[in-house]
């Protein structure tokens, strides 16, 4: 937790909820904000209105973001979670591994750039034990699923965002214009 | 899996099948739906795999974000390229067709326009067979053909039609119909705008009803005509205001 205007507000991914990283996550992505806009906004999200900081000076601001970024340690990543008493798990072993029809899904909840992106992510990751694949990607599942892990704290889906980012970096083909072959 | 290595493997079917797959707009699912295809498994069987495996079967197959070759075959089997400078007019209009409408899809039918039979007469002047079937009946003659051989006819086309409309310039630029619907029109102006856009629709059929005066019935002689003569002899009536 950090203190800002004398309230308790998180910022550690053990404190956030996924909500929470996506809101936040989401305002850093729009171009219009500038950078003491765009943090005015993920105060918001948090509870602090703009106009709790009137009478702030611009040092001070300055401080309380700086204190605000400073993240402290490194999230381990989970294979396993619980939700309303079912395990959900996204991989056996000790490497994480992505298949082809888990990125499929991935790749078209990222193209449609909604707010709640991440928790679908995770959702199609995290299957129920329980359950056949038809019923695991069932859109109405997922969507279920989503809602639920979006109370879950943000530590539990940055070792994805990171994982799974370079494994399409490094794997992913390109998009490219085509080109001449004689 | 048996990959091919490069266009030389594939046919004119299954480049436009992949060509079809270019409209879903993920990039990794088009690449896997395009992998299914060429290795002739179901794209269920891929979806297991791990991303790490499919990636090294699609660095196999990089070939597909490359145009084919343009150095098309002037002969396949018993067809010949009829050359561009000898089409007739009812050749051409149906080739402006299959190039306004996808000419991917449609590069069966354009090569069942170019690709001709022929022989060669008393004289010894190569003659192509009369233009007097549909292409819609022929194009799949050409499907098992390597797409290689045949997709260079696109660039030679669409080079052949820039210096076509260029040379005929003064009988393709009429003015466009003007879509701004938010400007006021008055009902004369309207009413012109109103044909214009019907000139436009039955561009080719205003065309060759006006060469054949008007008499339905010669409207074969009309589109076997040779394109050149017909458009010099139009680029005439133009200039001469006749």
């Amino acid at each position: 937790m950090v203190t800002i205007l004398g309230r308790d507000i998180p910022n550690q991914l053990s404190e956030l909820n996924i909500q929470q990283f996506e809101d936040i996550t989401s305002i850093h992505a729009i171009n219009e904000l500038d950078a003491i806009e765009k943090h005015l906004k993920v105060f918001e999200v948090l509870g602090l209105n703009e106009s709790d900081f009137e009478d702030t000076t611009i040092e001070q601001f300055k401080q309380y973001v700086k204190e605000f970024n400073n993240i402290k340690g490194k999230p381990v990543m989970q294979s396993t979670i619980e939700l309303e008493g079912y395990n959900y798990t996204s991989f056996e072993g000790d490497e994480f591994k992505l298949s082809v029809r888990d990125t499929k899904h991935i790749e078209k909840v990222l193209n449609s750039k909604h707010k709640g992106y991440l928790s679908e992510m995770l959702a199609i990751l995290f299957k129920r034990d329980d359950l056949t694949k038809t019923e695991h990607y069932d859109s109405a599942h997922i969507k279920h699923k989503a809602k639920m892990i979006r109370e879950l704290k943000a530590e539990l889906v940055v070792p994805y965002l990171v994982e799974i980012g370079q494994k399409l970096a490094k794997q992913m083909p390109k998009d490219e214009p085509a080109e001449v072959v004689e | 899996m048996n990959l091919p290595k490069s266009w030389n493997e594939i046919d004119l079917l299954q480049f436009k099948e992949i060509r079809e797959l270019y409209s879903i707009e993920e990039v990794f699912a088009r690449e896997i739906e395009i992998l299914s295809a060429l290795a002739g498994v179901s794209s269920d069987d891929l979806e297991d795999l791990d991303v790490s495996e499919v990636s090294t079967l699609l660095k196999d197959i990089t070939f597909i974000n490359s145009e084919p070759s343009k150095n098309y075959k002037h002969e396949l089997d018993k067809w010949k390229l009829k050359p561009l400078s000898k089409l007739t007019c009812g050749e051409f209009i149906d080739l402006e067709y299959f190039f306004a409408n996808d000419y991917v899809k449609h590069l069966g039918h354009i090569a069942a326009v170019m690709y001709r039979q022929h022989h060669t007469d008393q004289w010894g002047e190569l003659i192509f067979e009369p233009y007097e079937f549909n292409p819609f009946d022929r194009y799949e003659l050409f499907d098992e053909y390597c797409i290689n051989d045949i997709y260079g006819i696109i660039p030679e086309y669409l080079s052949f039609r820039e210096a076509f409309m260029d040379k005929y310039h003064l009988l393709f630029n009429e003015e466009e119909p003007d879509d701004d619907e938010d400007q006021p029109m008055t009902s004369e102006e309207s009413k012109a705008q109103a044909e214009k856009k019907s000139a436009a629709k039955w561009g080719w059929e205003r065309l060759i009803y006006s060469l054949c005066n008007e008499d339905l019935t010669k409207v074969k002689q009309v589109t076997d005509l040779p394109l050149v003569l017909t458009f010099n002899m139009l680029s005439m009536k133009k200039e001469l205001n006749l």
